[in-house]
């Protein structure tokens, strides 16, 4: 094995840039790193070299653990993204530097650089300075001089970041030729996705710190495992549906689950299938192939030999789109197909079916629950309710100041989660500063929602705390506030009203109503005397398109009142199991949480679903 | 059409022949306040004839002050040369607390008249100041030596060389030494072809201008020096004495001669401070 990377991790402060990654790279091995920009792959590089110092974890180069050792002793060659040619040296020098530094005669590192300038097509070009040379040129100095004191490993940066298209495909054969000539280890770092495909022999798609799937690009492209590489590499859709007769279900659309994928019945299951993968006909095609329905071209873009082509479709009942993102406000099924340029697209309503299609394997949605070991388990057995109904998996965190605690809290824990029937949930004690530990906890794992209790049994206890406030004013998920007694989650209630109507909120509480199986009523509260305005109205109809496409039965509801929180409270007498607000962007102070949410946590009898704000 | 029209009033280069008027007046302004002083220097050096000069320029006094003060402005320009980049490397590339403060303390020296930086040092290093209390009894007494006139020189100068340093290394992006860092360069070696090599411009900069104030400094000098003739009499400080004798010839000799240095240093400046535009 050439790199060996074992649970490598990095923080900056106490935001997680690199997560637990292990990775094997193999002698010889073109290995491309693709994630979106601050997805932590640039660190994942920076720590091979040298020149970032990981939190955890050991990296291995040809065997030899090289995790504590400073850059010079790693014998890796580094690319940087803006080259960093010395520009007090000419090419010749900025390329000889490496064997100077290691005392090789000057006749021996002559011929070298002569080697090397002919190889990265630079022959001639020694005496000229890096203000001389064009980006593409600076680039290959770059390379010549990681390659010239021959280091085993070599790391590439977004090398062809700063170059133009045509100057970057050229590069690329041309890295790709010395690659394989030497057979040297490479990771290269990128954002692309082409050029990930045409370099790599196998690629890691790394989102938000984590390495979430490895493989060569046909596999990834074809048959990812997750939902951010199938909407990473390339377009495609992707719907949601549920297990039913041992077929995946969207709608009226029925099909074959592989064997290779669990599922149980009742559970989501999702599907990916790619522009190509969709055939338009003007009849029903007779093939056999599963048809998705009729739909009309709404856009279309030309790039040469192919045509993509948008197409609005009626939705599936019981699927939901996942990808691409709809507009909100949109109620179809919108559909990318790739055609032959050349097609006639005269007719107004086309036939699609798929030719083919990948289901994505489950992943079961998350809760983490708080429980700080005293006090009421009603939040564990909602929970508990919660898990079943949403086929998720369960996190009981707990936090203890000193570390000396963490076994005993860690027993308390089991055992509240026992009792409350959560026996399958995984227990997580951390130490220090609850909020912070708390927001950690969420910032590192994906969740889906974060479960938290306020109140004991007295009422007038019944405040958000600090901890509560803190976490709901910074978590980036969903937070279920809950009371000191159970309550089932049926008839949402989302709550538009106060200043800038959400539209997470209302895809949020959409989803859980989707898949607990319950209603939503959306309601906007107006100032007593006045009606809802015609933005309102407006706002409150396209959420309901977004619910309806969601097959969430939805109702809507003007109530007017002296300020939003009265309205809200008064509404929610009305038999509500579950209210959704939405957090405000504005609010900005450290517990500052806004005034209609602190009143409503406060005073509602009923959970609370906080949903943070959609970041831009 | 209508861009030219409104370009047009925006252009006050085209009524050239109005130039005339206020260049005049600036002429005017400037002939007494810097044109005549600085001819003066020369007119009333010369006034005497090159022999007059000459002879002005060798007795022992004004050769000893001459060389007194290239060696000052030398020894001022090599130990701030080391002391300001080693200051400029350490606030550019660490963070900590107080480098803020640290930053503007290094600075002030430039803020301070250098009268009282004299008083302070003779309160500190004096023979029965702060430090020179400690001091003495080992023999060392600073003050009205050629070393407290270099103490002076230092603290004086201090800010230029940082001044001229520190924004190079500051837009030296990191991955410089990183590079040389990957390639095989220890931190020392890295220093001294990587990092020396880019920051040329700057240090020659911060030198000459060191140098040029070192040449040309006289409050803080002529209160710790004690103004001994042929032991601690800089330049400036024979100027000054020989021109309240009455010697007029003999002061305004080495006036000239400091001042020629000024010049030749002010347009190596101007040279070599345009070219690092081209350079990068």
């Amino acid at each position: 094995m050439s790199i060996l990377l074992e649970r490598l991790t990095k923080r900056f402060g106490d935001l997680p840039v690199v997560e637990n990654v292990c990775l094997e790279i193999a002698e010889g091995e073109m290995f491309v790193l693709l994630g979106a920009s601050g997805s932590g792959k640039s660190t994942v590089l920076r720590m091979i070299a040298g020149l970032t110092q990981p939190d955890a974890g050991r990296i291995l180069l040809h065997g030899r653990d090289v995790t504590s050792l400073p850059p010079q002793q790693r014998g890796t060659g580094f690319v940087f993204q803006n080259y960093s040619i010395f520009r007090h040296m000419s090419v010749a020098d900025n390329i000889e530097f490496g064997l100077k530094i290691r005392k090789v005669p000057a006749a021996e590192r002559a011929r070298r650089r002569e080697e090397l300038l002919d190889m990265v097509g630079l022959a001639g070009l020694g005496g000229r300075y890096a203000d001389q040379l064009s980006g593409g040129q600076r680039q290959r100095v770059a390379l010549a001089r990681a390659l010239a004191y021959e280091p085993k490993v070599l790391l590439l940066d977004e090398p062809f970041g700063a170059l133009d298209v045509k100057i970057r495909a050229q590069l690329r054969r041309n890295l790709k030729d010395i690659q394989e000539r030497l057979r040297l280890t490479t990771v290269l770092v990128t954002h692309d996705q082409e050029e990930a495909f045409e370099l790599a022999d196998r690629i890691g798609v790394i989102d938000r710190g984590l390495l979430l799937e490895v493989g060569d690009p046909e596999s990834l492209y074809h048959k990812p495992r997750t939902l951010f590489t199938a909407t990473f590499l390339g377009a495609g859709v992707v719907l949601a549906g549920r297990v039913q007769d041992e077929q995946a279900a969207f709608g009226s659309l029925a099909l074959p689950i592989p064997h290779s994928v669990a599922h149980e019945e009742g559970s989501r299951v999702r599907v990916l299938f790619r522009p190509e993968q969709v055939a338009i006909s003007s009849a029903p095609p007779t093939d056999g192939s599963p048809i998705l329905g009729t739909g009309a071209i709404i856009d279309q873009t030309f790039s040469g030999s192919t045509r993509r082509l948008r197409l609005r479709l009626p939705r599936l009942t019981g699927a939901r789109q996942v990808a691409p993102a709809t507009p909100f406000g949109e109620e179809g099924l919108l559909v990318d197909a790739s055609v032959p340029a050349d097609m006639p697209l005269t007719q107004p309503d086309w036939w699609v079916s798929l030719r083919g299609w990948h289901i994505l394997e489950p992943m079961p949605q998350r809760l983490l629950v708080c429980d700080p070991g005293d006090g009421p388990t009603a939040k564990l057995t909602i929970a508990r309710d919660l898990a079943r109904q949403l086929w998720a998996n369960v996190v009981v965190l707990g936090v203890c100041r000193e570390p000396e605690g963490a076994a005993a809290l860690r027993e308390t824990l089991a055992a509240r989660a026992q009792a409350a029937g959560l026996d399958k949930a995984e227990i997580r004690v951390r130490h220090g500063q609850e909020i912070d530990e708390i927001l950690a906890e969420q910032g590192e794992s994906l969740y889906d929602y974060m479960i938290m209790g306020i109140g004991g049994s007295k009422p007038d206890t019944e405040r958000p705390g600090n901890v509560v406030a803190a976490v709901l004013q910074r978590a980036k998920t969903p937070v279920l506030v809950t009371k000191g007694r159970e309550a089932a989650l049926d008839n949402i209630l989302v709550c538009t009203a106060g200043g800038e109507p959400g539209k997470s909120d209302v895809r949020v509480g959409g989803r859980l109503a989707r898949n607990l199986g319950t209603s939503v009523t959306l309601l906007y509260v107006a100032r007593t005397g006045e009606d809802a305005s015609p933005v309102a109205q407006s706002h409150l109809d396209r959420a309901a398109a977004t619910l309806r496409s969601l097959d969430v039965p939805v109702s809507t509801k003007v109530a007017a009142a002296p300020t939003p929180a009265q309205g809200i409270l008064s509404q929610a007498q009305s038999g509500y199991g579950l209210i959704v607000v939405g957090r405000h962007a504005r609010s900005r102070g450290f517990f500052a949480l806004d005034d209609v949410t602190r009143q409503i946590l406060t005073r509602a009898d009923q959970p609370v679903l906080v949903v943070p704000a959609e970041e831009a | 059409m209508t861009s030219q029209a409104i370009e047009a009033p925006a252009r006050p280069r085209s009524s050239r022949p109005s130039a005339l008027a206020p260049v005049g007046l600036l002429v005017l302004i400037l002939t007494p306040l810097l044109l005549m002083p600085l001819a003066a220097v020369y007119i009333f050096a010369f006034r005497g004839g090159w022999a007059a000069f000459w002879t002005a320029l060798s007795t022992p006094d004004a050769q000893f002050a001459l060389r007194f003060s290239f060696v000052i402005a030398t020894a001022t320009g090599v130990v701030n040369g080391i002391l300001g980049t080693y200051t400029a490397y350490v606030l550019s590339k660490y963070r900590f607390p107080g480098a803020g403060a640290l930053n503007i303390i290094v600075n002030l020296p430039v803020a301070i008249p250098t009268v009282v930086v004299g008083t302070s040092l003779l309160l500190l290093w004096g023979p029965v100041g702060l430090l020179g209390r400690v001091i003495e009894p080992l023999g060392l007494e600073p003050m009205f030596t050629p070393f407290g006139v270099l103490l002076a020189h230092l603290f004086v100068t201090f800010p230029y060389m940082l001044g001229a340093v520190k924004p190079v290394l500051d837009e030296l992006e990191t991955t410089y030494e990183e590079a040389a860092y990957t390639i095989g360069a220890s931190p020392w070696q890295t220093f001294w072809h990587i990092i020396l090599p880019a920051l040329r411009g700057g240090l020659f900069t911060g030198l000459l201008l060191t140098f040029a104030h070192s040449l040309g400094e006289f409050g803080a000098t002529v209160l710790v020096s004690g103004n001994l003739r042929l032991r601690t009499q800089t330049a400036p400080l024979y100027i000054f004495s020989q021109f309240e004798a009455g010697n007029i010839e003999a002061a305004n000799a080495v006036a000239a001669v400091l001042a020629t240095l000024s010049f030749i240093i002010f347009f190596l400046l101007m040279r070599y401070t345009r070219q690092p535009s081209k350079d990068s």
